[in-house]
């Protein structure tokens, strides 16, 4: 692939964690967390995993225990009742902790943004994380509602360093005519 | 047994199905619906956008001298309603998915706006193309003294010129 780089380490800068992040280029084992979703996303994750997306290709394995994984999928935008749980999740996880927001809920809390059941996506859990002392080592945020399996593809690639992301910041001025 | 040498004899007609994405192109259909687009040329910031927006990914922020319209990939749902409203066109449906960043801050779009401030209390409250837009589409008309009053203070206005109309005396 010519847009492999070796940049995707913004996480990650003291020595063993990446060498870790390194290694975990080849074959990144992932768990699927869901944080009260309406199971769109869910759906999606599945597909990727289907003979027809097969993530396998990449080495990608789903795994039953946030114990044995790598990467965690998240997708929802972090309800208050699945909160303790996502946490202890997280937690179980061994460093580096990866993560891919999945969806306009995770990435920024979807239509549930501002209502009084959920956290409102991964932005706010992290501010918790932070709180509660559980250190994250590298997001990727997938929008899309829900995200297509191919836009799952592309935010792992991103999330390991083998694409470089293509949205920008823009901020552009109206023309007075 | 027999039944595994089927599956050779369907898996040789049918041959791979696993898609080779990244390395080729998606299945985008006609209908897909991406990320959208607002053209900055085409937007007066009428707002219109703004109250449809399901999910409030487009967001009017009135700061002192600029009305800025700011859209958040990250909270868009992807439903279009946004470019079916907007009376100028000014938006467009891309068939964009692949918006995957580490930087939350790379999902906003900007489009900035001058500001026009109420000639009674001060407050910006909207943008000078707007007015220009409204001006053109009604023709003058006797509305255009207020044209640069905001709608609470052209109310003020309006219940005195009324009280005054009925009671006969002039209230400042
Ligand atoms: S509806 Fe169209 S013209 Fe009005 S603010 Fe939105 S993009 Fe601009
Ligand atoms: S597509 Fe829908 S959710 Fe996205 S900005 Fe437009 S109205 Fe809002």
């Amino acid at each position: 692939m010519s847009a492999l780089s070796s940049d995707g380490l913004d996480g990650l800068t003291n020595g063993p964690l990446e060498e870790a992040f390194k290694r975990l280029k080849r074959s990144v084992w992932v768990f699927h967390l869901n944080t009260g979703s309406c199971n769109g996303c869910d759906i999606e994750v599945l597909d990727v995993l289907t003979p027809y997306f097969d993530v396998e290709r990449f080495g990608i394995k789903l795994v039953g225990s946030p114990r044995h994984a790598d990467l965690i999928l998240l997708t929802g935008p972090v309800t208050i009742k699945t909160l303790s749980k996502v946490i202890k999740a997280i937690k179980a996880m061994p460093r580096p902790r990866l993560i891919l927001a999945l969806g306009s809920c995770a990435v920024g809390g979807g239509i549930w943004f501002n209502t009084y059941s959920t956290l409102g996506g991964y932005p706010k859990l992290e501010e918790v994380l932070k709180k509660v002392g559980v250190e994250v080592d590298k997001v990727v945020y997938v929008p899309g509602c829900p995200v297509r399996p191919e836009a799952i593809i592309y935010g792992a690639a991103v999330l390991l360093g083998l694409l470089q992301p293509k949205v920008t910041h823009r901020r552009m001025v109206a023309v007075e005519g | 047994m027999v039944k595994f040498l089927r599956m050779l004899a369907i898996s040789a007609r049918e041959g791979t199905a696993t898609r080779k994405y990244p390395f080729e192109s998606s299945l985008v259909t006609p209908e897909f619906r991406g990320r959208v687009d607002i053209d900055p040329a085409k937007c007066v910031g009428c707002g219109a956008c703004v109250r449809i927006c399901p999910p409030s990914a487009l967001t009017l922020n009135y700061e002192s001298d600029e009305v800025v319209l700011k859209y958040f990939i990250g909270r868009c749902i992807f439903c279009g309603m946004c470019a079916y409203v907007c009376p100028q066109d000014a938006i467009t449906i891309t068939k964009e998915f692949e918006l995957a960043t580490p930087e939350l801050n790379d999902l906003y779009d900007e489009v900035v706006h001058t500001a026009v401030k109420c000639n009674v209390c001060g407050k910006p409250f909207t943008t000078v193309k707007l007015v220009k837009e409204v001006e053109k589409r009604i023709d003058g008309g006797d509305m255009s003294p207020l044209f640069n009053t905001c709608p609470e203070c052209r109310r003020k206005l309006t219940a005195r010129r009324v009280g005054s109309g009925v009671t006969g005396v002039s209230v400042e």
